[in-house]
């Protein structure tokens, strides 16, 4: 039984580990400061999401595990509020957003 | 504006928009005085509504619009002079979602210009959608669209500024109650699983920090009226919202871990405008945060109902275009109901502003197989001038 969990914690771990590091990989890949706003914001979200669940796992059942699932729900309020914030404060400096066959920036 | 404007009467109009204020019996006086000094033949009260509500509220508002009307006009008649301009009252914008003071403006200039009127008289302390900051107020919107606007001299209490609301007991219990839940909630239930002394102890704290905060906070935090049994309502469904909207993230956040890691960077990205069928705060907020949450869209800007949606690739797109997030959202605010609508995409309120498609106004013809579902609340839009 403590295999399986061990076991599981690591998968979600991984699992985690894995989406965030797509993420930093998209905020070097894509071309300009929207579609980074995009990943840098919500890869993040679920490799966060993933961490948690891993966390709430290791706790087993405890009072700690409420704690982390608020940390869920603040991460899933405030994560697109930043990229709003982002993409909205670079609307308004009229960046027009890059299009195919357009110069990375 | 309006193809089929009228003359101006003779003696000229004036349109005041009317609403519940501390100064709209003064808002009246002053109207019917320069009615009288400038021998105006029409004086127009129209009192726009907005359904923040839909279902059975809206009964209530309309009653509450129209006596509200009844009153104007007895006040109206009671300082016309001798040779009294007619007067009008209407019920306006009724089919339509008013959100911010720009939209507002938007069917008062209608009314007006289908009548020939030219000059609006507002009153200082009515602000339609004016709950929002940031936003120009309704007087400035009017001003822009060519209307003579002059605002009433109302002697008025102290102007609240626009922070704070006033609250009242529901308010103050409410955010009380959040407040000491999440304590304790913090505190790990010892209230709950300790013993006596814990339980006096977290009580005591917490009544005293919950009371700290709701005292200084209550009408800043919650600034619409409360209605429990709405509310309750409201977060049952978003319970069930929340799981849906998990499954589509992983959904999404799958493909676009694919596109970012394949090779080619499969990307198309492109800005598009999204009218939506939600309004206020908390709804507009929750839609704009869902399409965000969701990997491939970002909500990049508001304006009223519009959303500027900065989208990655086509699928994404069309998840927008179809409006699922936009119905799961109307679900939660609104019921089973009103979650039946037809999408963007059909409505015509979806229009992308770069790449093939832009700015072409999205083509009637090829949506019309499409059968869109009957429902009152969901008249089209009228058309986006271009």
């Amino acid at each position: 039984m403590n295999e399986i969990r061990l076991g599981a914690i690591f998968v979600l771990l991984a699992g985690g580990v894995f989406f965030t590091f797509v993420s930093a990989v998209g905020v070097i890949r894509l071309p300009d400061v929207y579609t980074r706003a995009h990943t840098a914001s919500q890869t993040d979200t679920l490799g966060a999401g993933l961490v948690v669940a891993a966390v709430v796992l290791a706790y087993g059942v405890e009072t700690e595990v409420i704690k982390a699932l608020l940390l869920l729900v603040f991460i899933f309020i405030t994560n697109p509020t930043a990229a709003h914030a982002v993409g909205r404060a670079a609307y308004e400096e009229g960046i027009e957003p890059w299009t195919k066959g357009d110069e990375r920036r | 504006m309006a193809d089929h404007t009228h003359d101006p009467p003779p003696g000229g109009a004036l349109l005041v928009p009317v609403g519940e204020s501390v100064t709209l019996r003064q808002t009246v006086a002053y109207t019917m005085e320069i009615a009288a000094a400038e021998e105006i033949s029409e004086v127009h009260f129209v009192s726009p509504v907005a359904w923040h509500d839909v279902g059975d509220v809206e009964l209530a508002v309309r009653e509450r619009t129209q006596s509200l009307l009844d009153r104007v006009s007895v006040w109206a008649e009671e300082d016309a002079p001798a040779d009294a301009p007619t007067i009008h009252t209407a019920v306006i914008g009724a089919e339509e979602y008013l959100f911010s003071p720009d939209d507002y403006a938007d069917i008062l200039a209608r009314y007006a210009d289908e009548r020939g009127i030219k000059r609006i008289i507002v009153d200082p302390e009515y602000s339609p959608g004016g709950n929002v900051p940031l936003l120009r107020p309704m007087e400035v919107a009017l001003a822009v669209r060519g209307f003579d606007v002059i605002e009433a001299p109302a002697s008025r209490p102290v102007r609240r500024s626009r922070l704070t609301r006033p609250g009242g007991i529901a308010q103050f219990g409410l955010l009380f109650g959040i407040s000491f839940l999440f304590y304790q909630l913090l505190g790990g239930f010892v209230i709950v699983t300790g013993d006596s002394f814990d339980f006096f102890y977290e009580l005591i704290t917490g009544t005293i920090t919950a009371g700290l905060v709701a005292g200084a906070l209550y009408t800043v935090t919650l600034s619409n009226r409360i209605r429990l049994r709405t509310l309750g309502k409201q977060l049952l469904r978003l319970g069930l919202y929340v799981p849906y909207l998990v499954y589509e993230i992983i959904k999404s956040n799958i493909l676009i871990t694919t596109i970012i890691l394949h090779p080619k960077l499969p990307i198309e990205p492109r800005m598009t405008r999204v009218r939506s069928a939600v309004w206020g705060g908390p709804a507009l907020t929750t839609l704009g945060n869902s399409i965000t949450l969701t990997p491939g869209t970002l909500t990049v800007r508001t304006e009223g109902q519009d959303l500027y949606v900065h989208s990655l690739f086509q699928s994404a797109r069309d998840g927008v275009a179809d409006g699922a997030l936009e119905r799961a959202v109307r679900f939660v605010f609104y019921g089973r109901r009103a979650a039946a609508i037809p999408t963007p995409r059909e409505r015509g309120d979806y229009v992308e502003l770069q790449g093939p498609n832009a700015e072409s106004e999205p083509d009637a013809g090829a949506e019309a197989d499409v059968e869109s579902e009957p429902d009152a609340e969901t008249e089209p839009v009228e058309e986006e001038p271009k």
